[in-house]
């Protein structure tokens, strides 16, 4: 499916970034106080809320011997997108991000440090303007710092596509108007710092050929992500430190 | 690396729908000019000349021109020459253009990526220093305006605070909108009409020649001939409200004063006739039509009616005669047709014209009437100094206008084609008459080509299964230069159950997918060529030459990449398993139809081309024998494996062959004229009489 | 009548409800990052060994104590020790024990065996009393009681087998993260204000009324009376000021003792209306005086 013009002659998207940039993120932990963790991200327009609940017990039902149980709830405001629409929670569509989330999400945690507790994730989208998921993976892997649960690395999520131009180049950081512009979007959450992969998406078909060139590109964006997250994190540091922090023994 | 401020653009669609989109403004973008040491240009990134030599005798110092998106809309042909140099095309025109008129954006990006014309493309709304917000209530256009004012003065700035020694250009901006210019010369922009600007070009002889001649054809009322147009808006209602209807203009070919448009809702196609029938319609504009009432139904007139062939001035005059010609009518004739009137145009579909001038007959004088060599356009009147030159050539015109107060549509030389009679001059009418694109291939496709000296890449060969090693042959016409495919057939060395002989064949054919990727310009050019198309004397290639001829042409003894479709196939032609896939082949011989018909003929040849031509020659009789029994028309050879196989891979755009038994509409021509042979009707037939109107 | 009064506020009208300034910043980690080689340390909480190295896996300060390495995380749920003293929800009424959140993440147990009886004398328990369980605490009573022991698996199990511990009628409870309390050799505390409150370690603080020397009502009968007695109007209101002052704490992220909680509390007076503390400048305003007064103490 040819995505037209995604990339002008000068070599700027539509919205004036270059292939290679990422959207304006923005992001703050610690914004509700009664969630273990939370976060707020900002990518571009895309705007997400997170709430991690947790480790506590597990219903008996999931309770699990083995490692934590990871419980995700993916869900997007009625005002989130250009049309208002009810969306009644677990559409089938929520409930596919829903499963990729803790897919990813559960990549991450140190899930054996807990068995028999459970660790609920709430991600609300309250404006969507694409890359919702990713922005969901980014903003509950802050709600996770938040809430001091082990992490083996931040998980971070990207997606890439594909510019046909006279040279094919992958753009990162997909917004809806590239997204509609029917070309193919990949989406990859990995853990930059191990540099492995957790999970990967593909919206239409590709040639093998360039599914290195983009799927490269989404890792690029993973990292620079992942570099944005940590100084998000150090400054919730900085600002929430307590002096008695320090005291050692 | 770049600024994050963040503007939002919203716009309102269909039921009410807020867009809100990001928009990122950057503090990274060059100006591209040599005579500028702020910006961070790369030696290869820039385009503007440190000291641009002026060609225009009212600026005589150096300068960079800023183009209105009007200018480029209307004098495309003007740009086109290689006349003007060092031109700041902004972001903000480039876009309007885009939006309003694709393929003259296509001609402009042409003339952008020519590097000697030095065309820079400015990015002025992403720039942060030139990023203009839409005040509230302000239209849309005006904002643009504004837009392109701001650059240029950003320019001007910008360029002077170099403080460089020697003197730094100037910028002028061109631009035809009389408010914009007004509002730029406050701001202290230098600017003026493209016109004055023109007129004041030294050196281009014939450039002023392709001045567009746009006037606003709805607002000359003095001495109009013609009723006006209703606005798009009026349009918009009335075809709505099921007042006017929309459809497409086809004029008569052998009328002039006569054309029809097919309107969705009748079955017939509308008639329309005279000059204010069709109003200024031009033959494939869409058009708004008027129904008239039933009374005044006519059927189309049997006459050929063909334009005076002097320039009559602008005057409409046969109008009467015309009419009285057609006015019988026989309520109860079957070839009634709904008449009505063009009120309005929806969309221009012009294009440029070949055809040859007539010289006015007044020795000096500058306007002259076009004769399309296509008889379903009307005259066009333009302006030319060289008319004694262009007199005896094939020419191409571009329409520019149809003003109320003249009888023909205004129009703008374009370019000679060359000598009436010419060859290579008819060979161009006909292809630009039957819009073939036979330009040569853009910079951007050649770019898509892999270098002359290009051999298969090992890891290639690794990917491809390996047939060099298999007796491949291809047979063709003598000369033939492109040889797409190629064969091979090999005894094997089982048998059937039944004891029959089993035989491998193989059809190879150029891989041209390796080389033309999807999307590339490469494939974007071939989809619009569509077919190499073969005139008597020269051929108009599908993809270039060097894929054409060499790289997808299936040389012999020449390594080429092929996909192969390879079958078992049995002594009786029955086909017993087929594989499809990419390979690597290396042909053993290509042969004419002579040479091959000799080597199967010489029996005293062993060798393996003659063994597999043998095969293939069995093969092919028994399968033709085969379809024949089974009544020629269906398809039973091995082909139709490959089409079962192209029907299941890609169900979505496999295109089979099917040929639709025709609509007996398609008939009701030849018919008629059969019936006129067969009895005369008592009507007189239309001949072509000397005069034109001689059958009143 | 409800007041209609309801102040928003945009995002970049926040105020900053940090108190410390211009304080010199430890070193921080966050999950991923390596610490050191494994050779030399042993891993403790909050970090993991890959790839022969130790690294974070959470966001905090390192705390070195010998060889053993920990990362502490801002907040995390609470991890019980034994002798803490902790505020809890009953949550379910089992064969013989409670179950009860304490907010850590596993249910805490307390067992029957584990409870002063009414009555108060020691002795075997009876079948009876095993019925008898609903009527001493039933799902969603709050109490307060101490960590007798700790499971294996994290989980703990409490006692309230003390006359200071037990279910907790009248008051207010405060949830806050467990990190900002301090740990004291007491954790109850009869403020000079007339109310009493109980920090408890896990980030449960619980207000109530003051209450006479508890050891001195034997009888239970007194003690079932004064439970349904209703709390005067002063009291009610120094409880919500007692409320918000911890709240105030609590924003501006600083810990929680019987001293810092009465110095914001005589700090908020200047604030006439309780409600008027709700106000993120007041807050600021209590929590920054009361950071200041603990400086001087220490410095003194």
């Amino acid at each position: 499916m040819p995505a037209a013009d995604l990339l002008s002659s000068q070599g700027l998207r539509l919205d004036g970034r270059r292939a290679n940039e990422l959207r304006r993120i923005r992001c703050k932990l610690g914004v509700f106080t009664q969630p273990d963790g939370s976060a707020y991200l900002e990518q571009g327009n895309t705007k997400v809320l997170a709430a991690v609940y947790g480790p506590h017990q597990a219903s008996k039902s999931k309770s699990s011997s083995d490692g934590v149980v990871v419980n995700c709830q993916y869900s997007m405001a009625t005002f989130s997108t250009g049309e208002r629409k009810n969306r009644p929670r677990g559409d089938r569509k929520s409930q596919e991000i829903s499963l990729h989330l803790r897919q990813a999400l559960t990549a991450a945690i140190k899930t054996e440090l807990y068995p028999r507790s459970q660790i609920d994730i709430y991600v609300e989208v309250l404006q969507a303007d694409g890359g919702t998921f990713c922005a969901g993976v980014n903003a509950a892997t802050l709600a996770l710092i938040d809430a001091g649960i082990p992490l083996r690395a931040y998980v971070c999520a990207c997606s890439a596509s594909m510019a046909w131009g006279a040279r094919p180049q992958p753009l990162v950081d997909v917004p809806h108007v590239e997204e509609a512009a029917g070309g193919v979007v990949l989406t990859v959450a990995s853990l930059p710092n191990t540099g492995s992969t957790a999970l990967l998406e593909m919206s239409h078909k590709l040639h093998m050929d360039y599914f290195k060139m983009v799927f490269s590109s989404a890792v690029q964006g993973c990292r620079d992500i992942e570099v944005i997250l940590d100084r998000a994190v150090r400054d919730h540091l900085a600002e929430g430190w307590t002096e008695q922090d320090t005291v050692t023994v | 690396m770049w600024t994050t401020k963040t503007f939002l653009t919203k716009t309102k669609r269909g039921n009410i729908l807020k867009i809100v989109r990001e928009h990122y403004l950057r503090d990274d973008l060059l100006c591209g000019s040599s005579a500028c040491n702020s910006c961070p240009h790369k030696d290869d990134e820039y385009v503007l000349d440190l000291k641009p030599v002026s060609i225009c005798a009212l600026f005589e110092y150096p300068h960079y021109i800023i183009l209105d998106t009007n200018v480029v809309l209307h004098q495309i042909d003007v740009l086109e020459e290689d006349a003007l140099t060092n031109v700041i095309i902004l972001q903000t025109v480039l876009e309007e253009v885009k939006h309003q008129n694709t393929s003259i954006y296509q001609r402009l990006l042409e003339i952008v990526n020519s590097k000697k014309r030095k065309f820079y493309c400015f990015v002025n709304e992403h720039h942060k220093d030139t990023y203009v917000e839409r005040k509230p209530g302000e239209k849309q256009s005006d904002r643009n305006d504004r837009a392109i004012r701001l650059a240029a003065s950003w320019y001007a700035a910008h360029l002077s605070s170099n403080k460089l020694e020697h003197q730094f250009p100037q910028i002028v901006l061109i631009t035809d909108d009389q408010n914009n210019r007004q509002l730029a010369q406050e701001d202290g922009i230098v600017c003026c009409t493209v016109q004055d600007y023109i007129e004041n070009v030294n050196g281009f002889a014939g450039l002023v020649d392709k001045l567009s001649k746009n006037v606003m054809p709805e607002s000359c009322s003095k001495d109009a001939l013609y009723p006006a147009h209703l606005t798009p808006a009026q349009i918009h209602t009335g075809v709505k409200n099921g007042q006017y209807h929309s459809g497409t203009f086809h004029a008569s070919r052998d009328n002039f004063l006569e054309g029809t448009a097919s309107v969705h809702g009748f079955e017939k196609a509308i008639l329309l006739q005279g000059h204010i029938g069709i109003n200024r319609a031009v033959d494939g504009d869409q058009v708004a039509v008027e129904i008239l009432p039933e009374a005044e139904w006519r059927r189309p007139s049997d006459i050929v009616l063909e334009d005076k062939a002097d320039d009559p001035g602008d005057k409409l005059d046969e109008e009467a005669e015309l009419l009285k010609t057609v006015k019988p009518v026989d309520n109860k004739d079957g070839e009634i047709t709904p008449t009505g009137k063009v009120v309005g145009i929806i969309k221009r579909k012009w294009r440029q014209y070949c055809g040859i001038l007539m010289p006015s007959k007044i020795p000096g004088a500058t306007r002259h009437l076009f004769t399309p060599a296509e008889k379903r356009i009307p005259r066009v009147r333009i302006e030319t100094r060289q008319s004694e030159i262009l007199a005896s050539q094939k020419i191409l015109v571009a329409l520019d206008s149809w003003p109320r107060n003249s009888r023909y549509p205004l129009g703008h030389f374009v370019r000679a084609l060359g000598q009436i009679g010419d060859k290579s001059a008819e060979n161009e009418v006909i292809l630009l008459e039957h819009d073939v694109p036979h330009a040569r291939f853009s910079e951007a496709v050649l770019a898509c080509l892999p270098p002359n000296d290009w051999t298969i890449p090992d890891e290639e060969i690794k990917k491809r299964v390996d047939l060099r090693s298999l007796c491949i042959c291809s047979v063709d016409p003598p000369g033939c230069t492109d040889i797409d495919d190629a064969l091979h057939a090999r005894p094997l060395e089982g048998t059937t159950d039944d004891g029959l002989e089993t035989f491998e064949v193989g059809v190879h054919i150029a891989d041209v997918t390796y080389f033309v990727r999807p999307d590339t310009a490469l494939d974007k050019e071939a989809a619009c060529r569509s077919t190499t198309v073969y005139l008597v004397d020269r051929r108009i290639d599908m993809v270039p030459d060097l894929l054409s001829s060499n790289l997808c042409s299936l040389r012999g003894n020449e390594e080429r990449l092929a996909f192969s479709c390879v079958w078992e196939i049995d002594e009786n032609a029955n086909v017993l398993s087929k594989k499809f896939h990419k390979s690597v082949i290396k042909s053993a011989a290509a042969m004419t139809y002579e040479e091959a018909q000799i080597t199967i003929d010489t029996k005293s040849r062993r060798d393996e081309i003659a063994q597999s031509l043998r095969i293939l020659n069995k093969l092919a009789k028994k399968l033709k024998r085969k379809r024949m029994d089974n009544g020629a028309l269906s398809l039973s050879s091995p082909e139709i494996s490959v089409a079962e196989k192209l029907a299941e891979e890609f169900p979505q755009c496999a295109l089979l062959r099917r040929h639709p038994a025709p609509p007996p509409a398609n008939f009701t021509t030849f018919l008629k004229a059969a019936k006129q042979q067969v009895a005369p009707s008592p009507s007189p037939s239309p001949s072509p009489s000397p005069s034109p109107w001689g059958n009143g | 009548m409800m007041a209609g009064n309801v102040s928003i506020r945009l995002a970049s009208e926040r105020v900053n409800p940090s108190v410390y300034s211009g304080a010199v910043l430890p070193r921080f980690y966050t999950p991923g990052e390596v610490i050191s080689g494994m050779k030399d340390y042993m891993r403790g909480h909050g970090t993991y060994a890959e790839d022969d190295c130790l690294k974070a896996s959470v966001a905090g300060v390192m705390q070195k104590v010998n060889k053993l390495i920990c990362i502490r995380p801002l907040k995390n749920r609470y991890v019980g020790e034994i002798g803490d003293v902790v505020v809890g929800r009953v949550l379910e009424v089992q064969q013989r024990r409670w179950k009860i959140d304490t907010n850590s993440r596993l249910d805490s147990v307390l067992q029957l065996s584990s409870v002063n009886l009414p009555g108060g004398e020691l002795r075997r328990r009876s079948v009876e009393d095993e019925q008898m369980m609903r009527q001493l605490l039933q799902e969603g009573d709050l109490i307060s009681a101490e960590v007798q022991n700790v499971f294996s698996d994290g989980s703990l199990s409490l006692h309230t087998r003390s006359l200071k511990y037990g279910k907790l009628k009248q008051g207010i409870l405060l949830k806050v993260f467990p990190s900002l309390i301090k740990r004291r050799k007491n954790h109850f505390h009869n403020l000079p204000c007339g109310i009493s409150v109980i920090i408890g370690n896990n980030g449960y603080i619980w207000i109530s009324p003051n209450v006479q020397d508890v050891t001195v009502q034997e009888q239970k009968d007194e003690i079932a009376n004064s439970d349904l007695q209703p709390v005067n109007q002063t009291d009610r209101e120094t409880m919500a000021r007692i409320r918000n002052c911890i709240a105030a704490l609590v924003t501006s992220k600083m810990m929680l003792d019987d001293t810092s909680i009465t110095y914001a509390y005589e700090e908020s007076l200047k604030y006439e209306s309780v409600k008027s503390l709700l106000d993120p400048e007041a807050m600021l305003d209590v929590a920054f005086l009361t950071q200041h007064r603990i400086k001087e103490m220490t410095q003194e």
